[in-house]
C-alpha cells in the first residue's frame, strides 16, 4: 500500500506542477498545448497503474479465460497504445516482425497489461534516439512463447542487476538502478503472468535490457 | 552588470525538468538539466553551477553518490544543493545537511514559486 502510494506520487506531483503553471496563465499557446498533452499522458499512465492494482487484487476471485492468441498482434496493439506517450517524449516504439508466429495461450487483457507495464518501464531507460522493440518468439523447447520488450541504453551495473533480478516480480520495491521503472508495475506483471501459468524475467545486455514474459505455446496452428 | 545565476537540475523525469526550467527561466534564472548523476558530474566539470536542484532516486547512482562526489572536491563542496524529491518525508534535514544540502523541497506539495524562492535563498 505504501509502495503504491509512493509510485502514484510522481505522476500526480507532475500533473499538479503543470496545472499550477497553467493556472498562472503565463505560458504561450504552444506551451499550453504541450503541457495539456503531458497532463493527459501522465494521467493515463497513472490510471493504468491503478487499474492494474485493482485487477491484481481481484486475481484470486476471478476466472480468466485463456485462449490462443497471436503474440505478434498483442505486441502491435501495445505498441499502438504506447505510441502517443513515446512520441510525446521524442522516443520510438515498434514491433520486430516475425512471419507467422506461433500462438500463445493467454488472457488477452492480462497479457496486454504485462506488455504495457514493460513498455512503460522501457520508456525511461533507452538512449535518446534509440527505439524500444517489442518482439515475440518461440523458446528452444517449442513449448513456450516469449514476449519481450527490449530497450537500448547504458548497461545496469552487475550488482544492481543482481538486486533487480532477485526482486523482479516478487517485491513491490522501486528498482534502484531504474527508479522510474515501476517496481509495483513489475510486481503486478509477475502476478498476471502467474495467473496464466507463466513467469516474467529480465535479460541484461551490454547495451540495455529485455523484460519478458514466458507463456505456454498453443498447439493450434495460426491462420493469421 | 549582474551575472545571471546558473542552476543545474538533475532530474530523470524530463517533463518535470522542463517544467522546472520554465519556472526558473521566467524568474530570470538560467537552468539546464541532466537525467542522472554521471551526466551531472560531466556537466559540472564543464560549467560549475551556482546551485544544484537534485532529485534523489535517479537511474544508476543515486543523489547521495553525487553528493559524496561533490563533497570530496574542495572547489565543488560549497555548491548549494536543493533536494527536490517525492521522498522528502523520509529525509531529515539534519541527515542531509552534512552532504551540502541547503533545502529539501517536497515535489508533492511544493508550488512552482517555491523552487525560485529556495534558489534565491541559497545563491551566494
Amino acid at each position: 500500500m505504501v509502495t503504491a502510494a509512493h509510485e502514484l506520487k510522481a505522476p500526480l506531483a507532475l500533473v499538479r506542477q503543470l496545472s499550477l503553471t497553467l493556472e498562472q496563465g503565463s505560458v504561450t499557446p504552444a506551451e499550453r498545448e504541450r503541457m495539456l498533452r503531458q497532463i493527459v499522458l501522465v494521467s493515463e499512465r497513472a490510471l493504468r497503474l491503478t487499474t492494474d492494482l485493482s485487477r491484481s487484487s481481484r486475481l484470486q476471485d476471478s476466472l480468466f479465460e485463456l485462449e490462443p492468441l497471436n503474440p505478434q498482434q498483442i505486441c502491435e496493439e501495445v505498441a499502438h497504445e504506447l505510441t502517443p506517450l513515446y512520441k510525446a517524449r521524442g522516443r520510438e516504439i515498434h514491433v520486430t516482425s516475425r512471419y507467422r508466429p506461433m500462438l500463445v495461450v493467454a488472457n488477452r487483457d492480462l497479457l496486454r497489461r504485462i506488455m504495457l507495464n514493460f513498455g512503460d518501464n522501457a520508456l525511461h531507460y533507452g538512449d535518446e534516439g534509440a527505439p524500444v522493440e517489442l518482439r515475440a518468439g518461440v523458446r528452444e523447447d517449442g513449448a513456450r512463447i516469449r514476449l519481450g520488450v527490449r530497450d537500448y541504453g547504458p548497461a545496469v551495473p552487475i550488482d544492481m542487476w543482481q538486486q533487480l533480478q532477485s526482486h523482479l516480480g516478487s517485491s513491490t520495491q522501486v528498482l534502484h538502478a531504474r527508479p522510474q521503472s515501476s517496481g509495483l508495475g513489475l510486481y503486478v506483471a509477475g502476478r498476471f503472468a502467474e495467473a496464466m501459468q507463466g513467469k516474467i524475467g529480465a535479460t541484461r545486455h551490454r547495451d540495455g535490457a529485455t523484460f519478458y514474459v514466458d507463456l505456454t505455446a498453443s498447439t493450434q496452428m495460426s491462420l493469421l | 552588470m549582474t551575472k545571471t545565476p546558473y542552476v543545474l537540475i538533475v532530474e530523470d523525469d524530463d517533463w518535470l525538468a522542463e517544467q522546472h526550467i520554465r519556472t526558473l527561466s521566467a524568474a530570470g534564472i538560467r537552468a539546464e538539466y541532466v537525467p542522472h548523476a554521471l551526466a551531472a558530474i560531466d556537466a559540472i566539470d564543464n560549467n560549475v553551477p551556482d546551485a544544484i536542484v537534485l532529485d534523489v532516486l535517479l537511474a544508476g547512482p543515486n543523489a547521495f553518490t553525487l553528493l559524496h562526489e561533490l563533497q570530496s572536491h574542495a572547489d565543488l563542496a560549497s555548491i548549494p544543493v536543493i533536494l527536490c524529491t517525492n521522498s522528502a518525508d523520509q529525509l531529515a534535514d539534519e541527515d542531509v545537511v552534512a552532504y551540502g544540502v541547503r533545502r529539501v523541497l517536497d515535489k508533492a506539495i511544493m508550488v512552482p514559486g517555491d523552487l525560485v524562492a529556495a534558489i534565491k535563498k541559497v545563491l551566494p
